[in-house]
């Protein structure tokens, strides 16, 4: 529930074209804010990008649903480096005809802004308590804030080209059947995010705890775009000017 | 899914119809106009006539019709929920409902089945931001490397007992190789980054500049944009 599937021309132009807009803008500030990132650091926000596809990939009951991991994708790169990651994977997953080409924009804004709600919400809690459940609780806060985001442009999309109703049934009549299916589809989507969330950060806590955000760079004043970036075994995209190499 | 984009990516580096020897560029822009036709087509007329075009640049390329059938009727499912929020009682909206996202996918997968990966990510990336831009080639190729592994780990979680139990255990325990994933992930862009070193990277992946080769074979993508520059002005106005 915060990955958009709606197909080219079907939702209003100024709703697509002012997604793409604003997605543009923020893919561009997003660049700037991890300008001096090496490429160390673009391969790994590659890596986590090809295993958002991956998890994409595999269907996990009716209607196509599948995980998107855009939470612990948000919490291991930061808020700007998992909207780039966020908008390569729409444009992507467009090209393979999933979601159309013109909704790269908005699938982009509802991927991003759950990955960065997460990171925001994972730097609240994370010096609390341990990083697993820190994970899981800033899913839920970022599959929460995307799957509103989703339902609230599905909605509108809906909402605005909504013909007459057949004769004694009210226009909001459809709307309000689609809201039921969907509402409980978006708070399983937030259950399972968050269980799979958590063994993730069980699991990297364990083995490579390196790579989640420490404590204070979690608590503190680091950059989204650091995030992870410092310290051992969190090699990607370390030191200034490592970009220059070669 | 995967493995739809995997055999148009293999069909897209063999093919030998003349839209795959055409250049990148000219087919981007070619599919571009389509997709804004589609959208933006204001009667039912034109749009069947572009959807027809594209068609026959469909059957041309010689894509396998279960190939272009899976790509390009994925949409159908979101497309009816839409067409049933929306239906008038007429058979023109659900008509130009439909019509329109399948045009502007069978163009997707016309180009995505016709171009190399790299040819099509090549001027993308640089209209993009370097980080966006060498993403995608990185993204792209990191998908294939991890697919394969994935399945390794599905099928030993399944062989170990992984998938069974309670919901919550089989979740966290997915989620614990999805981490392995991420650790591996993060390992491989280390080794991928040495390469790149090796390999004299200098700042940026720009991918070849075939992209913007042009050859004979473009003169059906100029046939094709013709076609549809005709049939726009022709039937613009028409219902």
């Amino acid at each position: 529930m915060s990955h958009l599937h709606i197909p080219d021309g079907l939702l209003p132009v100024w709703l697509w074209a002012g997604g793409l807009a604003v997605a543009l803008l923020l893919l561009a500030r997003a660049s700037w804010i991890a300008r001096g990132q090496s490429p160390q650091r673009i391969a790994y926000q590659g890596a986590l990008g090809g295993l958002m596809l991956a998890a994409m990939a595999i269907p996990l009951g009716p209607f196509e649903y599948h995980l998107t991991l855009a939470g612990p994708v948000g919490v291991l790169l930061g808020g700007a480096g998992a909207f780039q990651v966020a908008f390569v994977v729409s444009a992507i997953l467009a090209l393979m005809g999933h979601g159309g080409l013109t909704v790269v924009g908005l699938n982009a804004l509802v991927l991003g802004a759950g990955a960065t709600v997460a990171c925001r919400a994972y730097r609240v809690v994370a010096g609390r308590i341990r990083p697993a459940p820190a994970l899981a609780l800033g899913t839920v806060a970022g599959q929460a804030v995307a799957g509103a985001l989703w339902l609230a442009v599905v909605w509108l999309g809906m909402r605005l080209r909504t013909g007459p109703a057949s004769p004694g049934e009210a226009p909001d009549a459809r709307l309000g059947v689609f809201a039921g299916l969907a509402v409980p589809l978006w708070l399983l989507g937030i259950v399972v995010e968050s269980l799979v969330a958590f063994g993730l950060g069980r699991f990297l806590a364990r083995v490579q705890p390196g790579l989640l955000p420490r404590k204070q760079e979690a608590q503190g004043t680091v950059g989204a775009a650091a995030g992870p970036a410092a310290g051992p075994g969190a090699g990607p995209g370390a030191g200034p000017g490592a970009g220059k190499a070669a | 899914m995967i493995g739809t984009l995997a055999q148009i990516d293999y069909l897209a580096s063999t093919g030998r119809t003349p839209w795959h020897r055409a250049s990148a560029m000219g087919k981007l822009l070619l599919a571009l106009a389509i997709l804004i036709m589609a959208v933006f087509a204001p009667g039912l007329r034109l749009l069947v006539a572009v959807h027809a075009l594209t068609w026959i640049l469909v059957l041309t390329s010689r894509l396998p019709g279960r190939l272009v059938v899976a790509a390009a009727g994925y949409p159908l499912l979101f497309s009816a929920l839409f067409i049933a929020s929306q239906w008038d009682g007429t058979w023109q909206t659900p008509a130009r409902l439909g019509f329109r996202p399948l045009t502007s996918s069978l163009a997707a997968v016309w180009l995505v089945g016709t171009t190399p990966y790299p040819d099509l990510f090549a001027p993308l990336s640089r209209v993009l931001p370097r980080s966006a831009g060498d993403g995608l080639f990185l993204t792209y190729r990191a998908l294939f490397a991890l697919l394969a592994r994935s399945e390794r780990l599905w099928r030993a979680l399944r062989l170990r007992g992984g998938l069974t139990g309670p919901a919550r255990r089989r979740l966290a325990l997915a989620g614990g190789g999805l981490g392995t994933l991420v650790v591996h992930g993060f390992e491989r862009s280390q080794r991928l980054y040495s390469a790149m070193l090796l390999r004299g990277h200098s700042g940026r992946i720009c991918g070849c500049r075939h992209y913007a080769e042009w050859s004979r074979a473009d003169l059906w993508v100029a046939l094709a944009a013709t076609v549809l520059a005709g049939l726009g002005v022709w039937l613009w106005g028409m219902p």
